[in-house]
């Protein structure tokens, strides 16, 4: 998968330019919704505690793996929207469910060397999408790329704002 | 609603990413369409000139030929991997897609390199604590945890 930072950025650099039309949106809403980007990388959580340990420990088959998908951003997202007010639910579940789904789409782009993407629909499906096969995970091009376009839309964000 | 309500709302949500974790190792094999390495190590013979897609990790390079370890529950997968060049050092990982030969061999139709050596996935971890850490303290500068109603607050209120 690509790194955080770049997964924390297409959400940023999508809901700021959406914050142009859509009155509620501000910024206090977007780092929401970059928060939900998140949720797939959590199952990096295999560094620090190996799957492996957590089954001995538990004595039952476990993987990290549904973290990286539909199900796991679901899940996850539904957890998160709890740490909120009810009258924030909605909005909450809406735009940390959108931040995993950005996730899940940049991984799923990301190079295969048979040419399809993980089952990232998983559970609802096992079927693995065709990628474009546009980078590797490691390759600092495509963090540069985020980070270009990030400050672009920050500056215009900024512009927007004054304007108003 | 209250805390404890929210609570245990978070906790069936857990239970049932507990129970797709379960899930998703039990019929992993069946939902992955090649032999995975913990059913090569298991018996490997059995899927000679079958095709595979193994990630691993690049224990040596030598021309056209290299030698990938790939993890098991239990071990490592060692394989010898031939017919394509590619540009990774010893410590980089590799994805592997090619056909099964005798001993141990993956004839490989096609090899990517995911990181090219043990520094490309440093910074990788790099770039991503950068993202976390700055990720938490934006997040904290809009929204605050508040004790009384055991929420998350938008500090503008």
């Amino acid at each position: 998968m690509a790194d955080l930072l770049t997964h924390l950025l297409v959400p940023y650099v999508l809901l700021t330019i959406a914050s142009w039309r859509v009155d509620w949106l501000d910024r206090t809403w977007v780092v929401v919704g970059m928060g939900g980007a998140a949720i797939p990388d959590m199952v990096k959580l295999n560094i620090v505690l190996d799957s492996n340990a957590v089954e001995a420990a538990l004595g039952i088959p476990f993987t990290y793996a549904p973290l990286s998908s539909l199900g796991g951003v679901l899940l996850i997202g539904g957890v998160i929207t709890m740490a909120f007010d009810r009258r924030h639910w909605s909005r909450v579940f809406g735009l940390v469910t959108f931040g995993g789904l950005t996730s899940l789409v940049l991984d799923g782009m990301r190079v295969y060397a048979d040419g399809r993407a993980s089952a990232y629909l998983y559970p609802f499906t096992n079927w693995r999408p065709p990628t474009p096969s546009l980078y590797v995970s490691s390759d600092p091009r495509v963090l540069v790329v985020a980070l270009l376009i990030a400050g672009a839309v920050a500056l215009l964000d900024r512009r927007q704002r004054s304007a108003v | 609603m209250r805390a404890r309500y929210r609570a245990l709302v978070a906790l069936v949500l857990l239970a049932g990413l507990g129970g797709l974790a379960v899930h998703a190792d039990v019929t992993g094999d069946d939902r992955w369409p090649y032999p995975g390495p913990e059913a090569l190590e298991s018996d490997y013979d059995r899927y000679v000139d079958q095709r595979t897609f193994v990630t691993g990790s690049v224990a040596a390079v030598d021309g056209t030929e290299m030698t990938v370890e790939a993890d098991t529950p239990n071990s490592v997968l060692r394989l010898r991997v031939t017919g394509v060049a590619a540009p990774v050092e010893p410590g980089g990982v590799v994805q592997v897609y090619g056909t099964i030969r005798p001993d141990r061999t993956i004839a490989a139709e096609r090899v990517e390199v995911v990181n090219s050596s043990f520094g490309a996935e440093l910074y990788k971890y790099g770039a991503s604590a950068v993202g976390a850490l700055g990720f938490l303290m934006l997040f904290f500068r809009y929204w605050r945890p508040d004790t009384d109603t055991w929420t998350l607050e938008a500090r503008d209120g």
